[in-house]
Order: C-alpha cells, then structure tokens, then sequence
C-alpha cells in the first residue's frame, strides 16, 4: 500500500465519519463539528493533489480559501445556532418543528 | 478598448461600489436612499447585460475574457463572459430589481443590511458566471449561499431561523459534496480550469483515478442537486422560502437556486460533454422533480408553499431541456429560465401583497379578491398561464423549445412525459387562483384596496417582460437563428 491510497483511505473514513455526524445528530455544534471533521480531509486531499501533479502552490491556495471559507460557515452556522439556543433555551434541531408542509 | 470589453467589469464593480457607499451613508438618511441604490444597481446591471447579449451576438465573438479593472489592456483573463452567462446576468439584475422595489414595503428596520446582503449575493452569482474554473465558481457559490442564510434568518424571528437553519445544515453536506469531487477531479486532472476538465478525463477504464473521476462526477451532481432544490433534496426549499421576508424568498426563488445549482448542473454538461450517464441522470433527476413538486404543490394551503414547490416542479423543465445536450436544449432551458424567474418572482410579489393588505397568506382563508385587488389578481393570472404554458405568454415558448430540443435529441419518452406533467402545474395553479382570486368572496375582506408602492410596480413590470417577451418571441428566435446560434 502505497502513500497515495493510505492518504486516500484516511481521508474517505474522515468524510464518512464528517457526513455521519452532520446526518445523525440532534446537537447543532455537532453539526459544525462534522462539517470541520469532513473539511479537513478535503483539505488533505487537495494537498494530495497538489502533491501528485507537482503543483503544491495551486493546491496550497485552495487550501487557504477553503479555511477561510469554512471559517466563515462555521461562523454563520454558529450564529444561527446561538440565536435558536436564545429562543428555545437549547440547541436540539427536533426543535425545529414549526415549518411544515 | 470597445464597449463590449468594458460592460463586463461593471457586474463585479457596481455591487462592490454599492457595498462600500451604502456603508458610508450616514444612518440618518440610509432609510430613504439605500433601497433605491440597490434597485439602481440591479436594473443598471439588466440593460448592461442586455446591451452586452446584442453586442456579443453582433461582434461574432464567443467570449470576452478580462481580468480585474487594474488589469485592463494586460493580456490577462481570469473572468470571461460567453452568451449563456450575459443572458443569465440580465436575468440576475431583473430578479434584483423585483426584489429591490418589493423590499421598499415589506423591509421597514434593515433596510441598510439588506442591501449590503443583496450586494453580496449579487456579486456571488455575477462572479459565478463569470469564472473559468470549477474552484472559484465554488468561491462564489458559497459567498451567495452565505448572503442568503443571513438573508433568511435576518429578522431572527423563531420561523426566520428554522428556516435559515435548515438551509445551512443542507448546505453544509452540499459543501462536503462539491468539495469532495472537486478535490478527486484535481487529483486527477492536477487543475480545475475549465480548460484542462474534458470528457478524456473519464476514458481509460479499470484504472483507479478514472474511478475517482467517476465518484467526482456523481459528489458534483448531488451537490449542486441540493443547491438547486431538485427533488428528492428539495426539503430545505419550501422552508426557506415560507420563513424569509418576500423579498428575500424573490431573490431565492427566482435567481439564486437558478444559478447556484442549475447553472452549476449546465457547467457541468458543457465540460463533460459527450458523457451519456451525466445526461441520463440529469433527465431522470428532471423528471422525478417534476412530478413531486407538482404533487406536494397541490396539497400546500400556504401561499407561499404553493410557489416554492411549483419552482421545485419548474426546476425539472430547465434540467430536461439541459438533459437534451443540443444547442437548442441548453437555449431552451435557459429560455425556460428565464421566463419562469419572471412568473416566479410575479407570483412572490402577488405573495407579498396579499400578506401586506390581508396580514395572512393562508389560501383557505381567502376568496373572490379579484375584485378588490386587480392588479395583483391580473398579474398572478398571467404568471400562471405563463408557467402552465398557455401561449402567447414567454412561458409557452420556453416550454415548447424545451418538449422540441427532447423529441429532436431522440428522447421522446421524456418529452411526451412532460407534456402530461404540465396538467398538473394547470391543477395546483387553478385550484390556487379560484381559492384566492376567484370563487366566493369573503366577507372578512370587503374592507381590503389594492396594494400600491413598489410592490406594484414590481407586478405591473414582472408582467409586461412575461407578456411582451412571449409576443417577441418569435422575432427573437428568427435573430437567434440569423446568428447561427440555432
């Protein structure tokens, strides 16, 4: 087994487990931290990739972007979820029940 | 340089412009000046893109590449603007401009966010269109996606955050998805310009990249699925668009799923043209959503649900004809597009009105306003019969283009399938206009007068573009085909 599917490996459980939390849990900040767990191993993939075509400097500035923007979901997803703990007093999504239809 | 050179710089210049003064507005006169900029904008970047489609068609040129404005005259080109993408800017700035005049009545306290918000999401769909690589089209999806959370939950009322709420969880697995195929196709292809992405990436069977090829293929779609709203990852939509402010569920509705998934979908086709599984899913997707938004769009009471779901049943026409994969296929969708982001957002500006004058939107509750409220009720007519494809209305062009591009790709079935299908957007939309407009009047309402201000003229406009482009259309198609485009 060669780096390139061991790094391949890692990442798809990483995802797996990422998307497994985001469906299965009933916490919002658990949400998030699925979302983060799944996009961290995007970003190993990029670098992978960068590394494979011997083009680390693209992959690099993908990766930077991805940060930022992950950070920036993040923060909007927190937000959102602070003002539901505010209303309901707290952050379980079987809250969420009033939109039906 | 010519005219045609410059307009393109303006969709990425004016919302940034816009963003920066309406920051620097002092906030005792931010009430009365900040909608009318972003409705100038809005309508500024229509005509600019409108002029830019004739230019484009009249030069012969394909494309016209440009970087940012300090890069004027460098022979630099990280954006480029083709047809398909002015076209879809025009509708970009005619959405906004409904939504702009709508917001004047039904936003009252954050007037200064909503335009920044609208900004930004303006400047996220007009930069999608106008990128040449898969990563950056990303970017700018999620600076659109983010706009539109905040948009949604930007009164924080219990409804306004669910809303929100599930749009972002749904969003976030869209995130994983795009992200995920993104990163398999770089490792294949070792760039994401839309350049270096061809069909030959997927030849080569029984070795293992061609597979991650193949995953990545199959992560895009369902990403830019949930981003569009298809059936079956429709369920944040009716949601999402039942919470927001009217205003915001315009500019949702009737350009940024377009945009964000479908125009995500067609760049897709058009890179990995030629790949027979991509068509096929894109057909069944089509058809799957048509059927159940239509359905789900009969047994709604909510007004505004009943839109949403017919604009999940709508999306399925414009993935149809992109199915198709001929030139007259992607014009028919686009043409489809068009007209339906011109009924769709009528109808949300009929929503509106009747929530401003009744306070409920509720279908139940309603009955014989067509005498009380003409206007809204004329135009909520005419944007029926435009989606349910009854001619002269733009509507029955785009949807017969569209049942044309099926049958002549060979793919009757499909056609005549959505032939039958528009039965039913005949069925919710009747049952609607005799509940609401028609049908026995309600005493509760004998009080009610016709909505005025911005919203009716958002109606009155939204209404003349779907009447006069369906009795142009023909004209316009002998132009397209003068220019070789059909």
């Amino acid at each position: 087994m060669n780096v390139t599917t061991v790094m391949l490996v890692s990442g798809l459980i990483l995802i797996l487990a990422g998307c497994i939390e985001l469906i299965r849990t009933h916490h919002m900040l658990k949400i998030i931290i699925g979302l983060e767990l799944a996009i961290k191993a995007i970003s190993m993939f990029l670098t992978l990739g960068g590394w494979l075509n011997g083009n680390i400097a693209l992959a690099e500035a993908f990766v930077v972007t991805v940060i930022v923007l992950e950070v920036v979901v993040a923060t909007v997803l927190s937000g959102i979820a602070i003002s539901i703990y505010h209303k309901h007093g707290n952050m379980d999504i079987r809250n969420l029940r009033n939109l039906k239809g | 340089m010519t005219v045609l050179q410059w307009i393109p710089h303006l969709f990425l210049a004016l919302p940034m412009l816009a963003l920066i003064v309406n920051n620097v507005i002092p906030r005792a006169r931010i009430r009365t000046t900040t909608i009318a900029m972003s409705a100038t904008v809005a309508g500024a970047q229509m005509l600019l893109a409108l002029a830019g489609v004739f230019l484009l068609v009249e030069s012969g040129e394909s494309a016209v590449r440009f970087g940012m404005i300090w890069d004027a005259g460098k022979n630099v080109g990280y954006f480029q603007t083709d047809l398909v993408s002015m076209f879809l800017l025009m509708c970009v700035g005619m959405v906004a401009l409904a939504s702009a005049l709508t917001a004047l009545t039904t936003i009252d306290d954050h007037r200064g966010s909503y335009t920044n918000l609208l900004m930004v999401m303006m400047l996220g769909l007009n930069g999608m269109l106008l990128v040449r690589d898969l990563f950056s089209l990303y970017v700018f999806l999620e600076v659109t996606g983010l706009a539109s959370f905040v948009m949604i939950g930007m009164y924080k009322s219990t409804r306004d955050l669910e809303g929100a709420f599930k749009y972002l969880a749904l969003s976030a697995l869209a995130t994983i998805f795009i992200l995920t195929g993104l990163s398999f196709l770089f490792i294949k292809a070792g760039s994401l310009a839309f350049d270096a992405l061809t069909p030959a990436l997927f030849s080569g069977a029984g070795d293992g990249s061609t597979l991650l090829c193949w995953a990545a293929l199959v992560l895009l779609i369902s990403g830019y699925s949930i981003k569009s709203g298809v059936a079956p990852f429709h369920s944040w939509l009716p949601d999402a668009y039942e919470s927001a402010d009217t205003a915001v569920s315009i500019m949702l509705s009737g350009i940024v799923t377009k945009i964000a998934g479908v125009y995500s979908l067609l760049t897709l086709t058009r890179l990995f043209d030629g790949i027979a599984p991509l068509k096929t899913v894109l057909a069944l997707l089509g058809m799957f959503t048509i059927l159940v938004g239509a359905l789900l769009a009969l047994a709604q009471k909510n007004f505004k649900r009943i839109a949403a779901y017919s604009s999940v049943s709508q999306m399925g026409y414009i993935l149809l004809g992109f199915a198709a994969g001929t030139n007259l296929g992607i014009l028919a969708g686009l043409l489809y597009l068009f007209s339906h982001s011109a009924a769709k957002s009528a109808f949300f500006t009929n929503a509106a009105a009747l929530e401003k004058q009744l306070g409920t939107l509720n279908i139940d509750e309603m009955g014989g306003l067509q005498k009380r409220m003409p206007i809204t009720s004329g135009s909520s007519v005419v944007a029926l019969l435009s989606t349910a494809g009854v001619p002269p209305f733009a509507g029955f062009w785009s949807k017969l283009m569209v049942l044309l591009a099926l049958w002549s790709a060979g793919l009757k079935g499909y056609a005549a399938f959505a032939l039958i299908a528009s039965i039913l957007t005949g069925a919710y939309f009747l049952r609607l206009q005799k509940k609401v407009f028609f049908g026995k009047p309600n005493p509760r309402w004998d009080a009610v007068v016709e909505i005025t201000g911005g919203i009716r003229v958002s109606e009155i406009l939204l209404t003349i573009v779907t009447v006069a482009v369906g009795l142009v259309f023909p004209l316009l198609l002998l132009y397209l085909q003068r220019a070789g485009l059909i």
